[in-house]
């Protein structure tokens, strides 16, 4: 009976990996990436400087600009400036009749001469975020897939701890050069010394969307009224109604330091001003959620936007909605400091790679039978295709789209656009040619192609702006240069695994039957 | 979280040379039943009170967080260290245990 559970777990774990590997790869991959979606931001959109951050100057040069190009807004929205993203960004709401949503129009500032910055068009790290979970599909799909993706995973990595047998005695086991032994190695490795972020990431990604998969304990506490639960979790500012009296907006850099003081010093997020040119105005300072692990949706304090008097200040989280928050703040890691954003880079890396080397492993166990013919079966051949499309394919995709925001004209009509169009024509065209080549060379190749495209990039970079290693360097820019740093060495290790792929020793086919045998049962 | 990480990476490491196979790997000899217990002893109390100096450092529920991140990274390191450099893999750890009380004066 053990055994057979075993067994039956090993199956799941094997196929339920496969099937789901190829999109949970690039869900971790472009995951990862998110974590330094404004540092990617920047460096996307290099006119947008980064000057000392004075949240004073800041707020008043904001409201200035507002004041001048739309003092009868529905409603203000005023992002301050912050370590991660230098731009001031501005958005106001169109006023329109009563029941209908006006639209949306945002800028990026210049916090010192409040004037707008002509910043290129790019989705830049917000399109890896927003693909990570919608995967660029029509709403609500794509988070749809990507939430059974992560059931999935979550199912993998506990059948994956009850199919590995020895966790304590292998612990600290990795015998590099043993070909498959070393694969499995490898993923035994990364799947349980990063276990706990493993674990984290993937439960906390169904906690995000437990509205969607788990209804029903919404309905059962709440019947119909579903809003009635959504305005509990994000509890809507009831902000007062615009009375049709025009009034004067106080500065709103007292009730920013007030709002602070209310938090002990907590960071502010950003400000929402409601009918900026009414009698009837109200401001809502909202708390930043870098300030905690647990993050709170509803942290603000509000205040009447003429007269400066405290409207209301949101409470304490109940003890669901904290552990909710806690979730989600451990997924985004919004609080994370420089040093810790790194270590949550490297666990998302980590991710990634367990995933890529069980891909690998499946196909190298199944090659093995066939490798005396030479002739792979359709199946084998599909997802070694699939294998080498998935994963460099990816990474060249990703090292196009950078490319694309170089080279592209700035003015170029729907500029970002295209560079999303460029990131999946790299891809499509990597399918392609894995479809052409055979595995190795496919392998080869594209890795060889990735590794020039991102060690390039720095060059790209100096090439094509004023930003290159030796300003953003000197200028103490970290955002920028660690983004050139990082490529480059992208490109190095794609150019080690490029080269080890080439140098690899031809496989012996009787002794690895042997080996083939022997990782079998123990894998079983 | 420099404290928290020596000490993490040196626990690791001698929980790592309590077994047979890495004990014999590092320093080419079979450990005794009281050296094994010894060092599994002490790299199990140093995992358990690095929580300490994470949490006195950045508070409970951030030290929390990166002393889950400090504990997996650094045993990933060792791993990843054990094959190709052994002995820089126990030079480290000797040199992080070295300077952890300078880490801990920084930090108290």
């Amino acid at each position: 009976m053990k055994e057979g559970f075993r067994q039956a777990m090993a199956w799941l774990h094997t196929w339920a990996g496969l099937i789901f590997g190829w999109l949970l790869f690039a869900i971790f991959l472009t995951g990862t990436l998110a974590y330094f979606k404004d540092e990617i931001t920047h460096w996307m959109q290099p006119e947008v400087q980064a000057y000392p951050l004075d949240d004073a100057r800041s707020l008043a040069a904001a409201q200035t600009y507002l004041q001048q190009q739309a003092p009868n807004a529905a409603r203000w929205f005023i992002t301050l400036p912050d370590s991660r993203d230098p731009g001031l960004s501005v958005m106001w709401q169109d006023k329109v009749d009563p029941g209908k949503r006006g639209n949306f129009i945002q800028k990026v500032l210049n916090p010192v001469t409040s004037q707008v910055v002509e910043a290129r068009e790019s989705r830049g790290g917000e399109f890896f975020y927003r693909f990570h979970f919608q995967l660029q599909m029509p709403y609500p799909w794509g988070r749809w897939l990507s939430t059974i993706a992560a059931m999935v995973m979550f199912v993998a990595l506990i059948t994956g701890l009850i199919t590995h047998k020895k966790i304590f005695k292998d612990f600290f086991t990795f015998r590099p050069r043993k070909g498959q032994r070393s694969w499995l190695d490898g993923h035994n490795a990364v799947g349980v010394l990063v276990l706990p972020f493993h674990l984290m990431i993937t439960y906390s990604s169904l906690v995000i969307f437990m509205s969607m998969v788990m209804p029903a304990p919404i309905v059962a506490s709440y019947g119909d009224d579903s809003r009635g639960f959504f305005n509990e979790v994000f509890p809507n500012t009831h902000n007062a109604t615009a009375l049709g009296q025009p009034g004067k907006l106080l500065p709103l850099l007292p009730m920013y330091q007030q709002a602070r003081e209310q938090w002990g010093g907590g960071h502010v997020g950003r400000l929402v001003v409601n009918n900026p040119g009414d009698v009837n105005a109200s401001v809502n300072v909202v708390r930043s959620g870098a300030d905690r692990v647990a993050h709170d949706f509803g942290s603000s304090v509000s205040f009447n936007g003429t007269t400066g008097e405290v409207l209301r200040v949101s409470g304490e989280q109940s003890l669901p909605a904290a552990i909710g928050g806690s979730f989600y703040g451990l997924h985004m890691g919004h609080f994370a400091g420089p040093v810790l954003r790194w270590l949550y880079f490297i666990c998302g890396l980590a991710g990634t790679a367990m995933i890529g080397t069980g891909l690998v492993i499946w196909l190298g166990k199944r090659q093995l039978k066939h490798a005396k013919t030479g002739v792979m079966p359709f199946e084998l051949r599909l997802v070694e295709v699939l294998n080498i499309a998935s994963m460099c394919g990816l990474m060249i995709a990703i090292a196009v789209f950078f490319w694309a925001n170089r080279l592209l004209p700035v003015n170029f009509a729907e500029r970002s656009d295209w560079e999303v169009q460029a990131f999946f024509i790299a891809w499509g065209l990597s399918v392609l040619h894995a479809v052409l080549r055979r595995g190795r060379q496919g392998w080869v190749e594209q890795l060889s192609f990735a590794a020039l495209l991102f060690v390039a990039i720095p060059l790209l970079n100096a090439l094509t702006t004023s930003q290159h290693l030796g300003v953003s360097l000197l200028s103490g820019d970290w955002a920028m240069a660690g983004f050139d740093l990082t490529c480059l060495a992208s490109g190095l290790f794609l150019t080690w695994a490029a080269w080890k792929m080439q140098h690899r020793t031809a496989p012996q086919p009787k002794a690895q039957g042997v080996r083939a045998l022997t990782l079998k049962q123990e894998a079983n | 979280m420099l404290l928290a990480l020596l000490m993490c990476y040196a626990g690791f490491t001698a929980l790592c040379l309590s077994t047979d196979r890495h004990h014999g790997e590092l320093l080419h000899s079979k450990p005794s039943p009281v050296r094994r217990l010894t060092l599994r002893t002490a790299g199990g109390l140093l995992l358990g009170l690095s929580t300490g100096p994470a949490t006195v450092a950045s508070g409970l529920a951030q030290g929390l967080v990166e002393w889950c991140a400090v504990l997996m990274l650094s045993a990933l390191l060792l791993v990843l260290l054990l094959p190709y450099r052994p002995r820089l893999a126990l030079i480290l750890a000797g040199v992080g245990l070295l300077a952890s009380p300078v880490a801990a004066f920084a930090l108290f």
